[in-house]
């Protein structure tokens, strides 16, 4: 799903910065700016949150944003609909351009665009579920009976229809946080926004609430922002993950990419305990076929896990083809295949 | 303000060096030179009465200062009653009128009802709102007045209260919701806040009526002065303590600022609202034996007129008041944590049910009205059909008990009043009147100094000289002294009781009822009894200040106490310190940020009272202000009133770096 090519990104972050305190828009462009975090506290008394941002995320897509807690995760999404004013940069959804957006213009993004998703759900403790759901559709005016039908049919989607007359307090934690997400589905936004949604939930409902997840970007192709600091979500949820430090993304790509390939120490410490084989496909570890070499071994879809291919490999004295639309793409060996799992358990 | 107060301040585990032992040397030391200093500046005069040496001089009093005022006040009056006044007075008469009109609206409309009516509606309002208990709460109060043959008059202070509970709410809320959503807002309006919580009711008395003259307009005015600070402060907290994730939440779904005010903020604060009102009917409860005084009628006039003329009259009435206070806390109480819609969980067809049953009260209302009308009942409950003769009777027998110097409780009460008054009160006043008045100066400066730092020293500086030079430094020093002994009082009682609490579940609940009812009770209220109990001159007031006081010392006390590290208790345990050492060489010391606190809100609390024993023969300031009232000596009246904004400010002052020790601990 990754950058089609043609197609129009649905959100552009270019050079975004977020720093709190005072006279905070002096400083991007200084020299100041670019000095560690603790130092630029100490002598300016500003905190920057983030710095000079830049991703784009296309159609469809799924994007993780990850990094350890105080690293900007928050602050950036929350500046893509200037819940966060941003200090400096550039933002477009869906052609629109956010940083310029008049208040009823911002508004009318956040009504129809966007939709968004919280750590600590945000329910409103006196309405009921089916009046918290219409909530995005009562603001944007819809009459009555619109909305709560509509409410009804997002709750269903997300199998709550039967407390829809329920408050929040009466649920479970993994039952308000379905709210959360049925209420910003029920505006049927293009772009969905999560920060840490399920990071109050415990592993069991986090792993419902995952599977939730794949089901409900199937079903209705939204494009997501995901926020984590959970490296198994990240993989299973993400077509491209984006590493936050100190208010920075220091690498951006594929599952594969910061698996196989981290940028630094501090990739790689996040990604230390992921057994490779689970990641990476036979993409990864497969070397173009010599010219004039035999293609007969056994044929697997590049796609492949190492994981899933061993078992293959381990039966066939002959590499293993790595196959693409039919055509095979590149040969793979049993010592790539043990370099590859090995060189994670070096670290 | 004393629940309030204490309830926002709380006390966090201490660990440091305490900052204040230093400074308790300081004072120590300064009292030792003006103790000094005293012994050379007193004489005996010829008869052998002994003298200022060092009286403030004349040469330093303003003395056209009330002359002036008095020509202030008639060029005020021929103003406002002028053909056509400028439009500034027009706003005040305009105001007055309009509030005087409320008012005896209010009153007569209570009156149409009849009393069937009254309380029918009362009785439903209530059961309708805040349940059963609050509903029987109300009948009770209702009862009551009627068993007192009060009737008229409590139905004038409650359209007094309405009238003057609903405009601090119409000011109130407002502003409270502004500050509340703004930062700017509300660092704006909290010192102003501040300044109308620690001027005591007595010294805006005078300007209030010079204002609006003497009548319910001017009650209401006063009232309000005092009951505006809650309904702002627990509006904003209200607000402000609505969780930011829900806001954030309504913004991201596109909701607009007023959207967001309407639809989560206000009914998430919904609670906090309520507990607001609450607590503005309480304290403007507390100001209508004030406002009786200044022309506010109803039960609040008939202690102040009844004071010395029918003693058991003024206690009745002040029963009657104790009564409106209690029955109104418990309703408004019971009805804010009813109808929070947080906790409510209402479907649709419990909210059918409930207009349906709004509707039914209302009727039922309406229907009691229009039948006790038919039926020919009179407006108010008849007073001969009452149990006053009997309730008066029993009152003046207990009075005639307690002053009966023949009887044991005299032995106790009359002793106790007069060691009060000539082993403290009198000591303190002959120190601080008959000491030399700069070395009083210098002294009361140099506390301030050790104690809070410079500014504070400065602003106590001004202070005392403003009084001096209004030509009120003998009275204001009758006055200081009273307080000072009264805090002193009240801090020895909180301290031991809060220590007592805090070692003690038994005691810490057993208290707990009694502080709330003292902290619910009007200031005034509790001076009734000690007049005749302790007809002593100044001790009712100084009574009534350590009353009003003390729980609020006990409550930071206890909570000083018990939140000291229990590492520090379990180390001295450790080393075999028993229990008084662990509470007089760990405990006390370490919850000293506490009972500082405790002295700075004390002392402010006991000048208020202090100042209302003016009405009955406290002297000093409050004395003046009362003359002032009373005998229309505007001049002379405005004067002291500065005098006691002067030393109220001042008090704060010297005690501010305790408040601020109070409120880092909180932050
Ligand atoms: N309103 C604010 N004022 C000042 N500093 C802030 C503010 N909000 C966030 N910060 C700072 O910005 C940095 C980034 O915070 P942010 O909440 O975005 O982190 P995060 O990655 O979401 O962390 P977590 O995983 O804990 O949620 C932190 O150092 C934080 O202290
Ligand atoms: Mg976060």
């Amino acid at each position: 799903m990754t950058g089609s090519v043609g197609q129009a990104p649905v959100i552009r972050a270019h050079g975004v910065w977020k720093v709190f305190g005072p006279r905070a828009e002096r400083i991007v462009g200084t020299p100041e700016a670019d000095l560690p975090r603790r130092e630029l506290l100490e002598r300016t008394g500003c905190v920057a949150a983030v710095r000079d941002v830049s991703f784009e995320v296309w159609p469809g897509e799924v994007f993780v944003v990850m990094g350890l807690s105080g690293s900007g995760k928050s602050t950036l999404v929350r500046t893509l609909i200037r819940l966060i004013e941003p200090t400096a940069g550039e933002i477009e959804i869906a052609g629109r351009d956010v940083t310029r957006a008049s208040r009823s213009e911002l508004r009318a993004l956040r009504r129809h665009e966007v939709g968004m998703v919280f750590q600590h759900f945000g329910l409103l403790a006196h309405r009921r579920v089916l009046d918290n759901v219409a909530f995005g559709l009562e603001v944007r005016g819809v009459p009555k009976a619109e909305r709560q039908a509509r409410a009804r049919e997002v709750l269903r989607l997300v199998g709550l229809e039967d407390v829809a007359d329920r408050f929040p307090d009466q649920l479970s934690g993994g039952m308000q946080q379905r709210v959360g997400v049925a209420r910003a589905f029920a505006v049927d936004p293009a772009v969905l926004l999560y920060d840490e949604p399920f990071s109050a939930l415990d592993p069991l409902i986090r792993r419902d609430m995952q599977d939730e997840i794949c089901r409900l970007q199937a079903e209705t192709g939204k494009t997501m922002i995901f926020i984590t600091h959970d490296l198994s979500e990240a993989l299973r949820l993400g077509d491209r993950i984006a590493i936050m430090r100190d208010g920075s993304i220091v690498q951006l790509g594929t599952p594969e990419e910061l698996v196989g390939s981290p940028a630094d120490a501090y990739v790689a410490n996040f990604t230390r305990d992921i057994p490779r084989s689970h990641v990476l496909t036979l993409r990864w570890v497969m070397r173009k076929p010599a010219p004039g070499e035999e293609l007969d071994g056994p044929r697997l879809d590049v796609r492949t896990t190492v994981r899933d291919a061993v078992p293959v490999l381990a039966a066939s004295e002959k590499p293993v083809c790595a196959v693409e639309d039919g055509r095979v793409v590149g040969l793979v060996e049993r010592d790539a295949v043990l370099r590859a799992i090995a060189s994670g358990d070096e670290r | 303000m004393a629940s309030v107060a204490a309830d926002t301040v709380s006390t966090r585990p201490l660990s440091h060096r305490p900052w204040w032992r230093g400074r308790l040397v300081g004072v120590g030391v300064v009292v030792a030179l003006m103790v000094a200093s005293y012994r050379l500046g007193v004489t005996t005069d010829a008869n052998g009465v002994a003298v200022a040496r060092f009286p403030w001089p004349e040469e330093l009093v303003w003395n056209a200062f009330p002359g002036h005022l008095d020509a202030f006040q008639t060029w005020l009056l021929d103003q406002r009653n002028a053909e056509d006044p400028s439009i500034v007075f027009a706003l005040f008469n305009g105001f007055a009128t309009l509030v005087d009109s409320l008012v005896s609206w209010l009153d007569r409309f209570l009156l149409w009802l009849t009393w069937v009516g009254t309380a029918a509606t009362a009785t439903l309002v209530a059961l309708r709102f805040g349940g059963v208990r609050a509903a029987a709460w109300v009948a009770g109060a209702l009862a009551a007045f009627a068993l007192m043959g009060l009737w008229e008059e409590s139905m004038q202070t409650v359209a007094l209260m309405l009238a003057a509970v609903a405009l601090s709410l119409a000011v109130g809320i407002p502003v409270g919701i502004a500050a509340g959503l703004s930062t700017r807002v509300q660092r704006a309006v909290t010192p102003v806040l501040d300044t109308m919580q620690i001027v005591p009711a007595f010294a805006y008395l005078m300007p209030v009526v010079i204002l609006f003259s003497v009548g319910p307009g001017a009650a209401v005015v006063a009232t309000m002065i005092y009951a505006i600070p809650p309904a702002v402060r627990i509006t904003a907290l209200g607000i402000r303590s609505v969780a930011p994730n829900t806001v954030e939440a309504a913004t991201s779904l596109g909701a607009t600022r007023p959207q967001i005010l309407a639809k989560v903020q206000l009914p998430l604060a919904r609670r906090m609202l309520m507990l607001g009102v609450n607590q503005t009917i309480l304290f403007a409860l507390s100001m209508v034996v004030i406002a009786g005084l200044i022309g506010g009628g109803g039960l609040g006039d008939l202690v102040t007129s009844g004071l010395y003329s029918s003693p058991a009259m003024a206690i009745l009435a002040g029963a009657a008041i104790v009564i409106v206070a209690m029955a109104l806390d418990r309703a408004t109480e019971a009805t804010a944590s009813r109808t929070d819609p947080t906790r409510r969980h209402l479907d649709d067809s419990a909210r059918r049910t409930l207009r349906f049953l709004t509707v039914g009260a209302a009727a039922a209302a309406a229907a009691s009205v229009a039948l006790a009308k038919e039926l020919g009942a009179p407006a108010a409950y008849p007073e001969g059909r009452s149990a006053q003769e009997w309730l008066l009777a029993r009152i003046q027998s207990a009075l005639d008990y307690v002053q009966d110097p023949a009887r044991f409780l005299f032995a106790v009460t009359e002793p106790l009043g007069n060691a009060i008054l000539v082993h403290l009160v009198q000591p303190l006043q002959s120190f601080l009147i008959l000491g030399p008045w700069f070395t009083t100066l210098a002294g009361v400066t140099a506390i301030a100094l050790v104690v809070s730092g410079v500014r504070p020293a400065l602003t106590t500086l001004a202070m005392f000289v403003a009084i001096g030079v209004v030509g009120m430094w003998e009275p204001a020093m009758d006055t200081f002294s009273q307080v000072l002994v009264a805090t002193g009082i009240a801090v020895a009682i909180g301290i031991a009781l809060g220590i007592a609490a805090s070692e003690s579940a038994l005691v810490s609940r057993a208290l707990r009822p009694v502080n709330d009812v003292l902290q619910t009770l009007p200031q005034l209220v509790y001076i009734i009894p000690f007049v005749y109990l302790m007809p002593v001159s100044i001790v009712p007031g100084i009574v009534a200040g350590v009353l009003y006081a003390f729980p609020v010392v006990v409550r930071l006390v206890e909570r000083g106490l018990r939140d000291v590290a229990p590492e520090a208790v379990e180390a001295a345990s450790a080393f075999g310190a028993s229990r008084t050492q662990l509470i007089a060489k760990v405990k006390v010391p370490l919850a000293g940020d506490a009972i500082m606190l405790g002295i700075n809100q004390g002392i402010i609390m006991v000048l208020a009272v202090v100042v209302i024993g003016g009405l009955v023969g406290s002297g000093g300031l409050g004395y003046l202000v009362t003359e002032g009232l009373v005998r229309g000596q505007f001049g002379q009246g405005v004067a002291a009133s500065l005098a006691i904004l002067a030393l109220g400010i001042a008090l704060d002052r010297v005690t501010q770096a305790t408040r601020q020790a109070g409120k880092e601990v909180l932050a």
